[in-house]
């Protein structure tokens, strides 16, 4: 039976692959299949309709309102100004010097990963930032790697990620955030390493191109004008109230939208605008909110007691338990999480961090551990992430080049979280 | 200001839109204001910049490109699907490519719109050379922070200390004024990249 299950699970991925069905229509499918060959019945305990997709489906939803929080304040920082001031003050502080802008929107785009994730998150840093870069002579593949390497630093401590590794692997949220605290290094000097080693190898470029005798035009948002400097910490607001004072996290988020609110916006457009920002930030987190419903899905799927039977003994016997064979083998197996392969945590990789944990291979520790740092090189390298074809479309490449670029210095960043996990919860 | 009446040269959205009228300045401001940083920036404000740094690249001394020109020159034939005229590069070492297929465009484009009076023939080349130059010089001499202090954007004070601030696209405006001068053209290089745009967007070049 759990061949059968793995055949099936090896057809979703094909099916995701070969782009026959979107991810979250085919985990969907996934969960539905894995019950009923796991012999799970149609209603009832245990069951396909009233465990898989009614209690799944919903499995995930403190980190879809994690999601949604994210995206509103988001849309805050994008309407009023504030992630375009950072940006435009670091360029006219450092634009002369090129490597010193890429390492200041490089920490912008941390700062923004802190936030919210996924191709929102690309354009508030890279809308103004990519051309920024561009302008100031980095060669466009550096300045789209610059970005998605700057939002992986963030993500360790991106709250409504600690929320979905808190639910999908039901870790208390202090135990993800320790965890995160550590692999947050390898992020950072992975992406400082790519800026500094990518600027002195590619250094500048200047074109004299066509499209510089054209202007854009520029809108009436656009014309708005710099947020005023209090405003700027925005971004790491809710990230001192979630790590300095252990606030939850969708209060810690809520402040976070309050503050950008009342430091930006005048009290009679207060309501106009978090209406409006809100309405915005639901249309952003529609695709991870789905895919998060999905995700639940399979998760309850994969948790049934027949599939955890079926899969633990192969599962079990492939899964390294020496701590350098873990390392060894995860780091290899890390192509698998691109090209929304197996291993990619937002697809299948969750319902194989599920059927790891609940058939007791590893503690949930553990894969949170391996989850986590395919998760840091899926967010930058995968050609089919959305962040990353934003990103690299936008800079006019293909997300390709910028994979081949940025993949050394995220596969090194996953070793780093697999050694950390190897000698800390094995 | 009168209704229905704009003050002239304040509109972005009317600056430069017609090559006929638009003169080499509208044209850097219209630069100036497609260049990301400036979408908040007063019209009146980026007028002043760009006549400082079409007068800065003006004034730079005329650069001799067979000794004081270290970058190697290659040709290539793919500018018109690139949207590109001559591109510098520093590394793996300084490299001026200079895209023929766009250059023979522009020529063509001169000889049809009878502006051979602005651009002699050759000149698209050598000014895309010196355009380079300016690049290769701003990028490695000491001319950067001179250009800074003529564009005279103060993002910091604190008693005797002054940071200027960097312009983006206002080295890209020096250049085209640096070439305009050496070269000796009648109109900046900037109209004739707006004409050649407008061209190749309407099909006319291929």
């Amino acid at each position: 039976m759990g061949v059968v299950i793995l055949i099936i699970m090896a057809a979703g991925v094909a099916a995701m692959l070969t782009r026959k069905l979107p991810t979250a229509f085919a985990l969907v499918l996934l969960g539905v299949a894995i019950a009923v060959v796991a012999g799970a019945s149609f209603t009832g305990k245990e069951s396909v309709l009233d465990t898989v997709l009614q209690e799944g489906s919903p499995m995930l939803a403190s980190t879809m309102i994690a999601v949604l929080l994210g995206s509103w304040l988001g849309k805050l920082l994008d309407e009023t100004g504030i992630a375009g001031t950072i940006v435009r003050k670091i360029v006219e502080f450092g634009g002369d010097r090129p490597t010193v802008v890429a390492l200041g929107v490089l920490g912008v785009s941390a700062l923004i990963g802190t936030v919210t994730g996924s191709a929102p998150a690309a354009m508030l840093a890279g809308i103004i930032g990519i051309p920024a870069m561009i302008a100031v002579g980095i060669p466009k593949v550096t300045a789209a790697g610059t970005i998605l390497m700057g939002i992986a630093v963030g993500v360790p401590f991106e709250l409504p990620i600690w929320q979905f590794f808190s639910t999908a692997l039901d870790l208390p949220v202090p135990q993800v955030r320790d965890f995160m605290v550590k692999l947050f290094p390898f992020a950072l000097v992975a992406a400082v390493a790519y800026v500094l080693i990518e600027s002195r190898r590619r250094g500048v470029e200047h074109t004299w191109s066509l499209k510089s005798a054209s202007a854009a035009p520029t809108s009436r948002r656009e014309r708005l004008g710099d947020a005023p400097w209090y405003a700027l910490i925005t971004p790491v607001i809710p990230l001192i109230l979630a790590l300095g004072f252990e606030l939850a996290i969708i209060p810690s988020l809520l402040a976070g939208v309050l503050y950008a609110l009342i430091t930006t916006t005048r009290p009679r457009e207060m309501n106009k605008r978090l209406l409006r920002t809100l309405y915005g930030g639901f249309e952003v987190a529609a695709p991870p909110i789905a895919l998060f419903i999905a995700i639940g899905i399979l998760l309850a799927a994969v948790q049934l007691p027949g599939a955890i039977e079926a899969l633990e003994p192969l599962v079990k016997a492939v899964s390294p338990q020496n701590p350098v064979l873990f390392v060894l083998v995860f780091t290899l197996l890390v192509p698998l999480c691109l090209y929304r392969g197996p291993l990619n945590v937002y697809g299948l990789g969750a319902g194989i961090a599920g059927v790891l944990i609940a058939a007791g291979i590893y503690p949930a520790v553990a894969v949170l551990g391996i989850a986590a740092s395919y998760n840091q090189v899926f967010g930058v390298a995968d050609p089919t992430s959305t962040q990353t074809v934003w990103s690299a479309q936008y800079a006019g490449v293909s997300p390709q080049q910028v994979m081949i670029r940025t993949l050394p210095y995220v596969w090194a960043v996953a070793l780093g979280g697999f050694c950390v996990t190897a000698a800390a919860h094995l | 200001m009168t209704a229905g009446v704009r003050e002239v040269g304040t509109d972005l959205d009317e600056v430069g839109t017609d090559l006929d009228t638009a003169d080499d300045i509208d044209l850097a401001v219209r630069l100036l204001a497609g260049t990301p940083t400036h979408e908040a920036r007063d019209p009146e404000l980026l007028r002043q910049w760009a006549y400082a740094a079409d007068e800065f690249g003006s004034a730079l001394p005329a650069t001799d490109l067979d000794s004081d020109f270290h970058a190697e020159i290659v040709e290539r034939t793919d500018g018109l699907e690139l949207g590109l005229i001559a591109r510098y590069r520093s590394r793996p070492r300084p490299t001026v490519e200079l895209f023929t297929d766009t250059l023979d465009a522009a020529e063509a484009l001169i000889d049809a719109r009878g502006w051979r009076h602005w651009y002699p023939p050759g000149s698209p080349r050598a000014a895309a050379l010196a355009h380079e130059a300016v690049h290769e010089r701003l990028h490695h001499g000491p001319d950067r922070d001179a250009l800074r202090r003529a564009l005279g954007h103060v993002v910091l004070r604190a008693g005797r200390f002054t940071r200027y601030g960097h312009v983006a696209g206002a080295e890209e405006i020096a250049a085209h004024a640096y070439a305009r001068t050496v070269c000796g053209l009648g109109r900046s290089p900037l109209h004739l990249t707006a004409a050649l745009a407008d061209a190749v967007a309407r099909r006319e070049v291929k």
